[in-house]
Formats: C-alpha cells, sequence, structure tokens
C-alpha cells in the first residue's frame, strides 16, 4: 500500500467528520499542513521583526530578504501602481513557498500537490484582477480583447482567440504548479522505491537519483513559487495599466 | 579625516561589487528555468480551455462535433499567441 507512489497525495480527514449539508467540511491532513505552513509563516516574520537590529540576526535577514525580494519582484514587473497590492502578492508567495517546502520534509504533505487546491488561488487571483481591471477602466476594459490595427472584417475570430487565451490564465497558472510539484514528488517516490526493491547490490544508482532529485525538487519548489507570483504581478500589471 | 576618505572610497568599491554581483543574479539560470516553465504550460492550458468550450456550447446546441472542432482549433491558435507573447516579453528583457 505504502508503496504505492500516488499513496502520499491521498487526502484523509483528522478527527471527527463535519458535514455541513452536502459539503464535508472535516479536518483533513491537507488543512492541517496549509495550517502547519501559514503558522510557519506568521513564527518566521515575527520572530524576524522582533528585535530590530541594525546587523540582522539569521531569522531577521531571512524576513527582510523576502520582504525585499517580493517587493523589488512588484516594482520591476506591475510598477508602483501595484504597491498597493504588495500584501496579497506577499501572501501568495509565501503561502505557495511554505507549503512546497514544507512538503519537501519527510513524511510531509504537499498541499499544492493537488490541483483543486492550486485552482482555487489561481481562481481567485484570475477573478480578482478581473474586478479590478473592471473597477479601474470600467467597460474600456473590454479594449484588452481588442488588440490595435485589426482588420474589422478579422475581428469576431480575433475577439474569440483573446478571450480563450485571457481565460487560459486560470487554467495555466494552476496546472503548472500542481503538475511540477506532483510530478516532482511521484518521481521522488518512484526512485526511492527502487532503492528498496534493488537491495543492497544495485540499489546505490537510484539512491543518488534521489539525492539528485531532491536538490531539484527544493529549486522547482522555490521556483514555482516565484513564477506564480511573478505572474499575478504580471496580470495584475495589464489590468492597472491598460495597453498592450 | 583621512580616515573618513578612505571609508568612503572602500563604501563606493563596495558598492559597486554589489552592482556587478546584481547583474549577475538577474541573469541566473534560475529565473530562465522559471521562464521556460512558464512557457511549457501556456500552450496546453489555451487548448485544453478552448476545447472545454467547444464541448459545453457543443451540448448547447447539439451540434456534437462541429464546436468542438472549430474550439479546438481556435484555442491551438490562441495557445500558440500566449506562446508568442510570452517568449517576446522575455526578448524585451
Amino acid at each position: 500500500m505504502s508503496s504505492n507512489p500516488m499513496h502520499q497525495f491521498e487526502v484523509y480527514p483528522i478527527g471527527p467528520e463535519i458535514n455541513l449539508g452536502p459539503v464535508n467540511l472535516s479536518f483533513t491532513n491537507s488543512s492541517l499542513f496549509m495550517l502547519i505552513s501559514s503558522v510557519a509563516i506568521i513564527l518566521l516574520l515575527f520572530f524576524g521583526t522582533k528585535k530590530k537590529l541594525v546587523i540582522p540576526s539569521k531569522v531577521q535577514l531571512i524576513a527582510e530578504m523576502s520582504y525585499s525580494f517580493v517587493a523589488k519582484m512588484i516594482s520591476d514587473t506591475a510598477g508602483t501602481s501595484a504597491k498597493p497590492f504588495f500584501p496579497f502578492i506577499f501572501t501568495l508567495f509565501m503561502f505557495v513557498l511554505f507549503c512546497n517546502m514544507v512538503g519537501m520534509l519527510p513524511y510531509s504533505f504537499t498541499v499544492t500537490s493537488h490541483i483543486i487546491v492550486t485552482f482555487v488561488l489561481a481562481a481567485t487571483i484570475f477573478i480578482g484582477v478581473t474586478i479590478i481591471g473592471f473597477v479601474k477602466h470600467g467597460i474600456r476594459y473590454l479594449e484588452l480583447f481588442i488588440p490595435k490595427g485589426v482588420p474589422i472584417v478579422l475581428l469576431p475570430l480575433i475577439v474569440i482567440i483573446e478571450i480563450i487565451s485571457y481565460l487560459s490564465r486560470p487554467v495555466s497558472l494552476s496546472v503548472r504548479l500542481f503538475a511540477n510539484m506532483m510530478a516532482g514528488h511521484t518521481m521522488l517516490k518512484v526512485f526511492g522505491g527502487f532503492v528498496i526493491s534493488l537491495g543492497l547490490l544495485g540499489g546505490w544508482l537510484p539512491l543518488g537519483f534521489s539525492v539528485a532529485l531532491t536538490g531539484l525538487e527544493i529549486l522547482v519548489a522555490f521556483l514555482q513559487a516565484y513564477v506564480f507570483a511573478i505572474l499575478t504581478c504580471i496580470y495584475l500589471n495589464d489590468a492597472l495599466n491598460l495597453h498592450h | 579625516m583621512k580616515n573618513l576618505k578612505e571609508i568612503s572610497t572602500r563604501l563606493e568599491i563596495a558598492k559597486k561589487k554589489i552592482k556587478i554581483s546584481e547583474k549577475k543574479i538577474e541573469s541566473s539560470n534560475a529565473a530562465s528555468l522559471g521562464k521556460a516553465l512558464k512557457i511549457s504550460t501556456e500552450l496546453v492550458a489555451a487548448v485544453a480551455v478552448g476545447t472545454t468550450i467547444g464541448y459545453i456550447l457543443d451540448s448547447w446546441f447539439d451540434s456534437k462535433p462541429l464546436l468542438i472542432i472549430s474550439f479546438f482549433i481556435i484555442g491551438v491558435v490562441a495557445g500558440i499567441l500566449n506562446v508568442f507573447r510570452a517568449a517576446k516579453k522575455i526578448g524585451e528583457n
């Protein structure tokens, strides 16, 4: 059972089952690891900003670096008009990063390896960005679907293409994160299984692969959080500054 | 006073070094790998969305294979457009 590489993605309730009508609201292992990630972020930022030393301690350095990293990312991609959205993007980046990184610990559960989690995040961003665009530009936000200098004959086709391209944003955003996390963790498990089944004689090669893949997975965990946040910035930039 | 001057020159040298290392970080492998990963899913997502829309519209209008085929093709076009735009953005930087 536990040698099944997909077994690690199983969601099971912890404690009593809570049903609210047809909706199952039980506290699951997925919720537990979301909670762990959130608490870890809060603790890091709390202790990082508690003692404001001129020469920062390690924890303070991590907190300050994560702040300046996200601040720089926003100002580079979305400009100064996106500054009010810093708290949202910072929270998003830290949450995805910590979920990915907590998932790298042995015996833990990777929250972001489930499409429903990543899709809810992406859909929230998508709906939010669309609302921001309409609030800021009104009906003129629909000009996003009409590129400049298109002949009137081609316009209906182009508009449909642009709408599909716009609608594909949350899908690509969520599938990217989910697929990378799930594929990586499955691969780690498969190579781990090879070590056991090949035994003392042949198990060394997959063990080496496992070690290398763990390093790669840590890089991917960071990169995916980065890409997720930077694409949110780009979409926000499209909504705030209407030109393309 | 001599000490102060020495410190300021040392500061300037250190600042220059930081600038050089920052430039290196910007064009590092990790950033380009992120961009590559970004593009890879753009194409697939648009095709999936186009096909899904075609399927839903087909079941609405009862025109089984017609709309799903045309929206699949439109989805492919939208996907290529997405990839083209993402690649163009990299070129600008």
